[in-house]
């Protein structure tokens, strides 16, 4: 590379520094007006890229930064206060010097620009009385009325209306073609002399390679020693480490299988030393997330000021590290959060006022390391989301059912918002609803193995939370043995894993769904062998329950055995794997056994998506009618009872030995509590059946339960208002027809009152009823 | 024989430095002001000094005024690398100590003429 182009390259780095640099100041600026060092810093940089472009001949963005340098130096001076007029041109001056860094990056040559209108605009700026055109009062209005005078010419954005309005439209990316640029723009041959290289003077061997620019001034804080590297040395070098810790993972497995004590003392030292040089090597690509971050005030203060909003900005964190590529990758996610938080979050002042909160929104960016992983926040003190809405429209869009919807949590339907085709924008603003949704934050972040998920109550604010691996390049992960075969599970989906000692405990059906009760929850489960076709296993007792977490939702993946947990370096698979749809890449395990690595967030809608469907299937007569989950119960002499399952907390098994008489109504002892008992069998006037073992319904409140016994669960259906007979009964509100079975419907809180007059005494009770009033 | 070059722009410190080790300089750079004068007290073989007007720490003028004080620098010579818009300063400058003046952009010629004229380097062929 020649020394023209290197000088130039440097001057393309160099600058975009700076001008990342003068983006914060400015907007800091214009908080804190009077502060003279940040100032004379803003100046400095423009100043410099004039300097530096008049030798490199590029004329336009000399002229360019001299008018800009005009204007700062009358700022610097105090010859004129810094208005958001001011601000505005200032920012508009460096929108379009990067948009000619851009294409001298590209091209290496400046092409033709029309800066005229940017030039006009800070010239009006200097013309102007200092301080007359921006009374404090108009802040907002400010810069609306700046643009729309048909002396400044046209803001970027509007580009319509002269035909040369392309042309003076600078920061637009409808700039010449970079292939028409260098014809276009001859360098003017002036300039090209004042190059080191073809020094026309007299003198010793020219030196090319001028000294070396390790070293960079004292604002850049110590970079004295520190040193420049190109990126791919890095990414090479991380390779190449990958691979050590692959070969490092053989040698320790060998040595574990050879029983040599001297070998096991060489393999142990080489782990070491590894895990050292692994741990280096990740720490030259880790950069803080403020290289991300830096850009986003000036995006808040764009955005909210486009928008009509007040945002003052918090970022927690900023020195908190990530690996270079995820950086990278989660640059446009959070960005379009951030917008997002903005456009659909922060109210306009007035509504704002309204709800009692102060005027001013607040966006908070927070990051922090959490096991292993790197959590990224994106909160806002806004208006919320509220499920409903977010309810109403995944089913007006078509995307989920109305009996699906119903069936789901809050954190569930927010899940929602995540799914291709959703917006809830209810106006398209060019801010944020662009079409693209939240499912290409989530796609971004799924691509480097993050989680997103988000948490918003309605009134107080909405917090999105990005959880993201340290590294793309090395992870851990838990080797697992599925008929024979051993696969990788990512430890980023692994919550936690759990014995199967026997058939019962825990395991249950949910119609023909497998679940599992994990501490009062019920969990789907997932067999892998189901998943990868295998053969299916005799019993489940011995096997493993991996508790996954994929896509803000929980599953249980039934596994043989869990063999080890092994660092593993990813490699791509080919594309016929990949299209398999449940395989997420490929590795070298220690013994130098290629292994799969298991894709969770697809294994999980795979095995899933099959289950939900189920019910589907069943009630698409009433896919439109309002309709709530019901469980079904089988109460001797062929007699079933259905109860909304809403209601109910928990489903055990029980001997039937543990019914107890006392004092004319039946108990029985229940997580150590005697709780009262409804027997349906007698509710419903049958005997009770004979039977060893119980099903029991418990519907806990607080601290109070009523367990109901049955003979069995049959099953859980969705059942719509209008199926409804009103043939009444005693504690029955009339019957409805589940799989061609007429099946009474259990007047649940007048059974539960029954046993328990004061359970709902401490509580309001509409959570009850029947739902027959919803 | 060795120049110091200030100047917060790497860049700019580049196309001096070029220039001035294609006339057979060694050179030396420094970021800013406080800095070259760390540079003067390990390097007293400087003899010319290309110092930017604006840099942040210590400016240009503040080094020239600072560097005037000190007597075993008193044989250093100090140019002043300027834009238009400074011109109104350089008398200033002039006045605390420094000898030339140059003003971007300028070719490699501009300076040598200059250096020439200071008695840095031989007349050219």
């Amino acid at each position: 590379m020649d020394a023209m182009d290197e000088i130039v390259r440097e001057f393309v780095v160099e600058s975009y520094e700076n001008l990342d640099r003068l983006d914060r100041d400015l907007v800091d600026l214009e908080s804190d007006g009077e502060s003279r060092s940040l100032m004379g810093s803003i100046f400095r940089t423009i100043h410099t890229i004039k300097g530096t472009s008049g030798f490199l001949g590029f004329g336009a963005l000399e002229s360019l930064t001299h008018v800009g340098e005009n204007l700062l130096a009358e700022l610097r001076d105090g010859k004129r206060p810094m208005t958001q007029r001011t601000t505005d041109v200032l920012l508009q001056m460096v929108d379009s010097v990067r948009v000619i860094l851009d294409v001298i990056e590209k091209t290496g040559a400046e092409g033709v620009h029309d800066t005229s209108a940017v030039v006009a605009a800070i010239q009006q700026v200097l013309d102007s009385e200092p301080g007359a055109d921006a009374p404090p009062a108009t802040v907002d209005e400010a810069p609306v009325q700046a643009v729309k005078k048909p002396r400044i010419g046209k803001r970027p954005a509007a580009k319509t209306a002269t035909p040369a309005a392309a042309a003076s439209a600078p920061a637009e990316a409808d700039m010449p073609a970079p292939e028409a640029s260098p014809q276009a723009a001859p360098v003017d041959p002036a300039p090209a002399d004042a190059l080191p290289t073809p020094a026309p003077a007299p003198g010793p061997a020219p030196a090319p390679a001028p000294a070396r620019d390790g070293e960079e001034s004292h604002v850049r804080s110590a970079a004295e020693s520190s040193i420049r590297v190109d990126v791919e040395v890095l990414d090479a070098l991380m390779r190449h480490v990958g691979e050590l810790v692959l070969a490092r993972n053989a040698m320790t497995s060998l040595a574990t299988e050879m029983d040599d004590a001297t070998l096991v003392r060489a393999s142990q030292r080489l782990s070491l030393i590894a895990t050292e040089l692994q741990q280096g090597v990740m720490k030259t690509r880790m950069q803080p997330i403020d290289h991300v971050w830096s850009k986003v005030p000036r995006m808040v203060r764009d955005v909210s000021t486009a928008l009509g909003r007040r945002v003052k900005l918090e970022m927690i964190g900023k020195d908190t590290e990530l690996d270079r590529s995820v950086l990278e990758a989660i640059k446009d996610p959070l960005t379009h959060l951030i917008r997002n938080a903005i456009d659909h979050g922060i109210e306009v002042p007035e509504a704002r006022d309204a709800a009692g909160k102060p005027a001013q929104g607040i966006v908070t960016l927070r990051a922090y390391h959490q096991g292993g992983q790197v959590v990224v926040e994106v909160s806002d003190d806004g208006k919320g989301i509220d499920p409903q809405t977010v309810a109403a429209k995944a089913v007006q869009k078509g995307l989920r059912t109305a009996e699906q919807v119903a069936a789901l949590g809050t954190q569930d339907i927010l899940q929602m918002l995540f799914l291709p085709g959703f917006s809830t924008a209810e106006t398209v603003t060019n801010v944020s609803g662009r079409g693209v949704g939240m499912d290409v934050v989530k796609t971004k972040i799924d691509a480097i193995g993050g989680v997103v998920d988000v948490q918003s109550t309605p009134g107080v604010g909405t917090t999105w939370r990005l959880r993201i691996p340290l590294t793309l390049a090395i992870m851990p992960a838990l080797t697992v043995e599925c008929a024979d075969e051993i696969y990788a599970i990512p430890q980023v989906n692994l919550l936690e894993l759990l014995a199967i000692d026997d058939a019962q405990t825990g395991l249950d059906q949910v119609g023909d769904a497998p679940v599992y009760r994990l501490r009062g929850q019920l969990l789907p489960l997932v067999d892998l062998r189901d998943v990868l076709g295998r053969p299916a296993r005799e019993t489940v007792v011995g096997a493993v329950i991996a508790v996954m977490q994929a896509d803000g939702g929980r599953f249980g993946l039934i596994i043989d055995q869990v063999r080890n947990t092994e660092e593993i370096v990813a490699k791509p698979i080919g594309a016929s794997i990949k299209r398999i749809g449940i395989y997420a890449g490929a590795t070298l395990l220690g013994d130098g056994s290629v292994t799969l690595i298991l894709d969770i967030p697809a294994v999980a809608r795979r095995a899933l998506e099959q289950q939900e469907t189920l019910p589907d299937l069943q009630q698409q007569a009433t896919v439109d009618t309002d309709t709530e989950q019901m469980l079904v119960v089988s109460v001797g002499e062929d007699r079933q009872l259905a109860m909304p399952l809403g209601a109910v907390t928990r489903l055990e098994r029980c001997p039937a030995d543990v019914l107890e008489q006392v004092g004319g109504s039946l108990v029985m002892q229940y997580r150590g509590r005697i709780t009262p008992v409804v027997d349906l069998a007698s509710l419903l006037g049958t005997g009770r059946p004979a039977s060893d073992e119980l099903a029991v319904v418990v519907c806990a409140r607080g601290d109070r339960a009523v367990a109901l016994v049955a003979k069995e669960v049959v099953d859980i259906v969705d059942c719509a208002d209008l199926d409804r007979s009103e043939v009444s009964g005693a504690a029955l509100l009339g019957s409805i027809v589940v799989k061609g079975k007429v099946t009474e419907l259990l007047d649940l809180s007048r059974a539960v009152t029954s046993a328990d007059p004061s359970f709902y005494d401490a509580h309001e009770p509409e959570l009850v009823g029947a739902g027959s009033d919803r | 024989m060795k120049a110091l070059v200030i100047d917060d722009s790497r860049v700019m410190r580049r196309i001096v430095t070029g220039i001035l080790r294609g006339v057979g300089f060694d050179t030396v750079e420094a970021g800013d002001g406080k800095e070259a004068l760390e540079r003067l007290t390990e390097h007293p073989d400087v003899a010319l000094c290309c110092i930017d007007w604006n840099m942040p720490v210590m400016t240009g003028f503040e080094f020239v005024v600072e560097a005037r004080k000190r007597q075993e620098w008193r044989d250093i010579t100090l140019m002043m690398v300027t834009t238009e818009g400074e011109q109104g300063q350089i008398v200033r400058a002039l006045a605390a100590g420094a000898h030339e003046y140059v003003i971007k952009p300028f070719t490699p010629e501009i300076i040598v003429d200059k250096l020439e004229l200071l008695g840095l380097v031989g007349a050219r062929a």
